[in-house]
C-alpha cells in the first residue's frame, strides 16, 4: 500500500493555477451561500441535534426501517429490487430495461425494433458509485448525463469533481471549447449561451429517452415516498416524460416520517447550495395512474447496499448518517487545495466520494486497503463536522479510519502512514510511557541541537522530512520546563507573591458564563431575517421574488384578463393549461385570442396551471399531479404562470406534507422559483430544463 | 486556595519552557496553589491522530497514573492536548469500563488555560500590558473542538493598550495537524502560506495562539521565509505587567 499516486495527484492539483482558482471560488461563494441560507433558520443548532438523531435512529433500525418502506413503495405500485453489490444494481437496471412492457410498447409503435435504448439520467453518486455509464456502455446502450454539471464531465470523459457540483474544477472558457468541439456550436464563454446550448440538446433526450434514471435523496418510510431534489429540472424530466422511470438509493437514505423529511429538507439545500428549498423537490409516490397524462408508466427502485451493510457493522457506522449536501467538502481546506480528482486510492482509481466524508465513506464502502490513506489528508481542524446539518463527528470517523479495522486486522494500526512516521511515532510513544526515558530523551535533544545548531534557535531540516518542506524546526531548550526552577519549588508551594498587598486584585466577571462560543454560523444566524412578514401571502410574494420569480395580487374578476395581458405581452396565442385552471374564464380567453390546449405539446412556450398549495415561509408552489393536471405543463414550456387562492397559502413546508392533497397525489412537485443551475463557475443561471419564468397570480 | 496541576505538555516542556513559566506566573497571580506532577510526559495526541492507538493508549494510562496522584485542577496550555484529555481518551477507552471511567474523573477537571481563568477562576483582566497590535489566530481544536473563543478573546480585550487587530479568515486551520504535516507537507504548506499571508494583512508584528503545535508550525513557516513576526501563546502575553 502505497499514497504515492495520492501524494502525486495532490502535487499536480496544487501547481494547477486554473484549479485553484475554481476551487477557491467555490470555497468562498459556498461558505458564504451557506451562512446567509442559515441566518433564515435561528433554531438551526436545535435542528441539527434532531436531525442527528432522526439518522441515528434509521440507520441503528435500518433493516425494520426499509421492510417498512419497501412495503409502502410496494403497496403504493412500484416495485422494489434490492441489490448487494455494484454488479447486482447494474444486471438489475438492465433486467428491468430488457422486461419493460412500456418499452416493448414504446419500440413497436416508433418501429425501431433495436434491443439498444437511450438512458436520460439525472444526478445520482450512487450510479457514479456502481459506474453504471460505463456498464451501460458497454451493451450497446446510450446514457447521457442531464444535470449540466454532469453533463460537462460526461462530455469530457471525466467523473464528477463534488458531489454536488460535478464539474466544479472547471472555468467558463474550458467549457465553452468542450462544447465548442462536442456540440459544435460557436466558441463562447457566455455561461447564460452556454447553458442554452446544453438546454436544447439535452432537451432532445428527454423527448427520446426509453429510460429515465434518477437518484434518491430520502424514501420516507411511512409513506413509501421517493424524495428527489433538484434545481435544473432535469430530476422531474427523466421522471415525468420517459414511459420507464429507475431510482436507484443507496440503503441508508431513509427517515421515518414526512415530518422527518421537512426537517431534513430544511438543512439539505441550505447547506448543499444555500437554498431555503431546492427549486425542485419532487415526491414520487407510484407510477402514472390511470386517467392521468404523463408520468412514468413504470417505477422501479433498486435499494442498493454495496458494502453499507459492512460500514453499518463498524466503527464508521456514523457516516451512514450523511445526507450528501458536500457542505463538509466545502469547508474542508484540504478539499480547497486539491479538489475531488485528486482522492485517489493507492492503486490510482478515483474514490467515488471525496472529501471529508469521502475520506470516510470511500474506505469503509470500499475497503481500506485502497482507500484508508484518504483519511490521513486531514489536519481534524474540525471544519467538516461544524459544516455537517447531521452533525457527523467527521474528525473522529477520520481517526478511526486512520486506526484501521482492530476486529480484522490489528496491525492496520496506522493506516497508510509512510515507514519514517510510524517507526518514529512508536518509538516516541514507547519513551512517552515513561518520565525517566522521556527526561532523558530531553536532555539528550537539548545537548545534541546545540552540537546541530549551537547559535540559531530554529533549525533548517531538508524537505524529505516533511516538515522540513516548509518550515524551520525549534531547538529543544537546553533545559526543559521540567529541569528548571520553578521559584525553587521543590515542593511547588504558593507562590510568595500572593501575600504581597502590592498586588492589585484581578478583575473578576460577574457572569464568567456569559456570552456563547461563536463559529462563523452561530453568527450568521445570530443575525434573524428582517423581513418576517405579518401575512402568508405577504411572505409568500416577498420569498418568491426573492427567488427571481413573479407574484401578483388580483381580484378574481381581473384575473383572466391580466394573465392574458401578460401572454399577449409575450406574444403568446397558444398556451399549455391544466384542464380546468381555477378562477380562468375559458370562454373569455378564448375571446382573448389565446388558445388553450390540453395535450403535451413541447413547442409551447407557455404552461397555465393551478396549484395545490404554496408555502409562505419558501416561497413555493406545491402541484400534485392528477386527471387534467399533467406534470408537464408546468414543466416543459419557458413560462409557467400559476393561479393561487390566498387561502391555499401555508406557512411551513411540515404543514403542507402534512395535507391530503400531497399525501395521496402520485406524484407532487414543490416548485421553488424558476428552474436554474451554478454549475458553471458558480454562476447562477436562470432557466436549464424547466421554465425559465415563473409568475403567479394570487386571487384574493 | 485552589490547587492547580499544571500538564505544560511534551511540546512545552521541550521546546517553550518560557510558556510553562508564562503560564505558572499568570496563574499564581491569579491566587492559586500550582503545582508541577514531575511525572507527567505526553497526553498521547501525536499517536492517537496517527491511528496508532496502542501506543496512544499507553501514553494515556501513563498521564492518567500520573495526574491521579495529584489533587486539583489539571490545566494545560493547549486546546488540542485538552480536546485530547476530554474527548479522545474516551475514545481510546472506549472498550475497558474501568480505564474509561478513571479517563472520564481525569477529564472532568481537565481545563484550557483560557477557560481556566475565565469560567472557573472568575477572571477577565489579567492586568496584563502590551505595547502595539495584536493578531489572534483561535486553533481549531480550542473554538470548534472545545468551542473555546470568548475566553480568550475576553482575556485579550482586556490587555492595556494592546490593538488587537482581527486576522482575514481567522477560523481557517493553520495546517499544522500534528503528523498531517509530516506526511502531507504539500498541502500543510499550503494551508501554513494562506495563515501567513492573512498575517501579513493585519501587519500585526505578532500572532496569538493558545497551542504550541500552531505555534511552532507557524513560527517555523515565518522563520524559514525571514519574515520578523513572532508567534507568541496568549500566557506570554497576559504574563506581561
Amino acid at each position: 500500500m502505497t499514497a504515492e499516486l495520492f501524494r502525486n495527484h495532490i502535487r499536480l492539483s496544487i501547481a494547477d493555477t486554473t484549479l485553484q482558482a475554481a476551487l477557491d471560488a467555490n470555497a468562498e461563494r459556498r461558505g458564504r451561500g451557506r451562512a446567509a441560507a442559515f441566518a433564515s433558520l435561528p433554531d438551526w443548532r436545535e435542528r441539527r441535534q434532531r436531525a442527528h438523531a432522526v439518522r441515528a435512529q434509521v440507520i441503528s433500525h435500518l433493516d425494520e426501517f426499509l421492510a417498512a418502506f419497501s412495503a409502502k413503495v410496494v403497496e403504493n405500485g412500484m416495485t422494489v429490487h434490492r441489490a448487494k453489490d455494484a454488479a447486482q444494481a447494474v444486471q438489475l437496471v438492465l433486467q428491468i430495461a430488457q422486461a419493460s412492457p412500456h418499452l416493448a410498447l414504446k419500440r413497436s409503435e416508433e418501429s425501431q425494433g433495436a434491443a439498444n435504448k437511450l438512458f436520460a439520467k439525472s444526478k445520482s453518486m450512487v450510479s457514479e458509485e456502481i459506474e453504471l455509464n460505463r456498464a451501460l456502455e458497454a451493451r450497446g446502450h446510450r446514457v447521457v448525463e442531464t444535470d449540466l454539471g454532469e453533463y460537462i464531465v460526461q462530455l469530457r470523459g471525466e467523473k464528477p469533481a463534488h458531489i454536488i457540483t460535478p464539474a466544479v474544477h472547471l472555468q467558463r472558457r474550458q467549457v465553452g471549447e468542450l462544447f465548442q468541439s462536442k456540440l459544435g456550436v460557436p466558441y463562447t464563454d457566455d455561461i447564460p449561451t452556454l447553458t442554452a446550448a446544453a438546454r436544447k440538446v439535452l432537451r432532445e433526450v428527454f423527448l427520446t429517452a426509453d429510460v429515465g434514471i434518477s437518484g434518491v435523496n430520502f424514501g420516507v418510510a411511512e409513506t413509501g415516498t421517493i424524495c428527489i431534489v433538484t434545481n435544473e429540472g432535469n430530476g422531474r424530466m427523466v421522471t415525468t416524460v420517459p414511459p420507464l422511470h429507475i431510482a436507484l438509493m443507496g440503503m441508508e437514505r431513509i427517515v421515518p416520517t414526512l415530518d422527518d423529511l421537512a426537517l431534513m429538507l430544511s438543512l439539505l439545500p441550505r447547506s448543499a447550495t444555500g437554498q431555503k428549498l431546492s427549486v425542485y423537490t419532487q415526491l414520487i409516490h407510484s407510477p402514472r395512474r390511470p386517467a392521468e397524462t404523463d408520468g412514468a408508466s413504470e417505477r422501479h427502485l433498486i435499494i442498493v447496499d454495496n458494502g453499507r451493510s459492512r460500514l453499518r457493522d463498524s466503527r464508521l457506522q456514523e457516516a451512514l448518517y450523511c445526507i450528501r449536501c458536500g457542505a463538509c467538502l466545502n469547508a474542508c481546506p484540504v478539499f480547497r487545495e486539491i479538489g475531488g480528482h485528486a482522492y485517489v486510492g493507492s492503486d490510482g482509481s478515483l474514490a467515488p466520494y471525496p472529501g471529508p466524508i469521502g475520506s470516510v465513506v470511500s474506505p469503509g464502502l470500499l475497503g481500506l486497503p485502497n482507500f484508508g490513506q484518504l483519511a490521513q489528508a486531514s489536519s481534524l481542524c474540525g471544519a467538516c463536522q461544524d459544516a455537517c446539518p447531521v452533525g457527523i463527528d467527521l474528525p473522529r470517523l477520520l481517526t478511526r479510519v486512520r486506526a484501521g479495522d482492530p476486529d480484522r486486522a490489528p496491525q492496520q494500526e496506522g493506516t497508510a502512514l509512510s515507514f519514517v512516521s510510524r517507526i518514529g511515532l512508536q518509538a516516541y510513544g514507547a519513551i512517552a510511557s515513561s518520565t525517566r526515558l522521556f527526561a532523558a530523551a530531553q536532555r539528550l535533544g537539548g545537548i545534541g541541537a546545540r552540537a546541530v545548531s549551537p547559535f540559531a534557535k530554529w533549525m533548517w531540516l531538508p524537505a524529505v522530512t516533511g516538515w522540513g518542506y516548509s518550515k524551520d524546526f525549534p531547538r529543544p531548550a537546553l533545559k526543559a520546563f521540567r529541569a528548571r526552577p520553578r521559584d525553587g519549588d521543590a515542593s511547588v508551594g504558593p507562590h510568595p507573591d500572593m501575600h504581597d498587598d502590592a498586588i492589585k486584585p484581578w478583575t473578576r466577571i460577574v457572569n464568567p458564563h456569559a456570552g456563547t462560543a461563536s463559529t462563523a454560523l452561530e453568527r450568521a444566524a445570530a443575525a434573524p431575517e428582517s423581513v418576517i412578514a405579518a401575512s402568508p401571502v405577504d411572505r409568500f410574494v416577498h420569498e418568491l421574488e426573492l427567488l427571481g420569480g413573479h407574484a401578483y395580487r388580483t381580484e378574481s374578476a381581473d384575473l383572466t384578463q391580466r394573465v392574458l395581458g401578460l401572454l399577449h405581452e409575450r406574444r403568446i396565442d397558444a398556451t399549455l393549461a391544466w384542464d380546468d385552471v381555477p378562477e380562468i374564464n375559458k370562454a373569455q380567453f378564448k375571446a382573448g385570442g389565446v388558445k388553450l390546449v390540453h395535450a403535451a405539446d413541447p413547442a409551447l412556450r407557455a404552461g397555465l396551471t393551478g396549484a395545490a398549495l404554496a408555502i409562505a415561509e419558501t416561497g413555493t408552489l406545491v402541484l400534485t399531479s392528477g386527471k387534467g393536471r399533467p406534470l408537464s405543463t408546468s414543466l416543459l414550456p419557458e413560462i409557467h404562470v400559476v393561479i393561487l387562492r390566498a387561502s391555499q397559502i401555508v406557512w411551513s413546508l411540515e404543514e403542507a406534507l402534512q395535507t391530503k392533497e400531497v399525501r395521496e397525489a402520485s406524484a407532487v412537485v414543490l416548485v421553488s422559483g424558476p428552474s436554474r443551475t451554478a454549475d458553471i463557475e458558480m454562476t447562477l443561471t436562470i432557466g436549464v430544463h424547466g421554465p425559465r419564468e415563473l409568475v403567479a397570480y394570487i386571487v384574493e | 486556595m485552589r490547587a492547580v496541576q499544571l500538564f505544560v505538555t511534551c511540546l512545552v516542556d521541550t521546546f517553550f519552557p518560557e510558556i510553562g513559566e508564562a503560564m505558572l506566573s499568570v496563574l499564581r497571580s491569579a491566587g492559586t496553589d500550582v503545582r508541577f506532577p514531575e511525572g507527567q510526559t505526553c497526553c498521547g495526541q501525536p499517536l492517537f491522530n496517527a491511528g496508532l492507538r496502542a501506543g496512544a493508549r499507553r501514553i494515556a494510562e501513563h498521564t492518567i497514573r500520573v495526574f491521579e496522584q495529584a489533587e486539583g485542577d489539571v490545566v494545560l496550555p493547549s486546546g488540542s492536548c485538552t480536546h485530547m484529555l476530554r474527548h479522545n481518551y474516551e475514545e481510546l477507552f472506549a472498550d475497558d469500563p474501568a480505564w474509561r471511567d478513571r479517563a472520564g474523573a481525569l477529564a472532568a477537571r481537565t481545563y484550557e488555560f483560557t477557560e481556566y481563568l475565565v469560567d472557573v477562576l472568575g477572571i477577565s483582566d489579567c492586568n496584563a500590558h502590551w505595547d502595539g497590535p495584536l493578531a489572534y489566530h483561535p486553533t481549531c481544536h480550542l473554538h470548534r473542538g472545545l468551542s473555546i473563543d470568548r475566553q480568550p478573546r475576553t482575556l485579550l480585550a482586556n490587555v492595556r493598550d494592546a490593538e488587537i487587530r482581527e486576522l482575514p479568515e481567522a477560523e481557517d486551520c493553520c495546517g499544522f495537524g500534528g503528523i498531517f504535516s509530516v506526511e502531507h507537507p504539500e498541502l500543510s504548506a499550503e494551508m501554513l502560506r494562506r495563515k501567513i499571508a492573512n498575517l501579513e494583512a493585519t501587519r500585526s508584528p505578532t500572532l496569538m495562539v493558545c497551542d504550541a503545535g500552531c505555534l511552532m508550525h507557524i513560527q517555523g513557516g515565518l522563520h524559514r521565509n525571514r519574515m520578523q513576526q513572532k508567534v507568541m501563546h496568549i500566557a506570554q502575553v497576559l504574563a506581561q505587567a
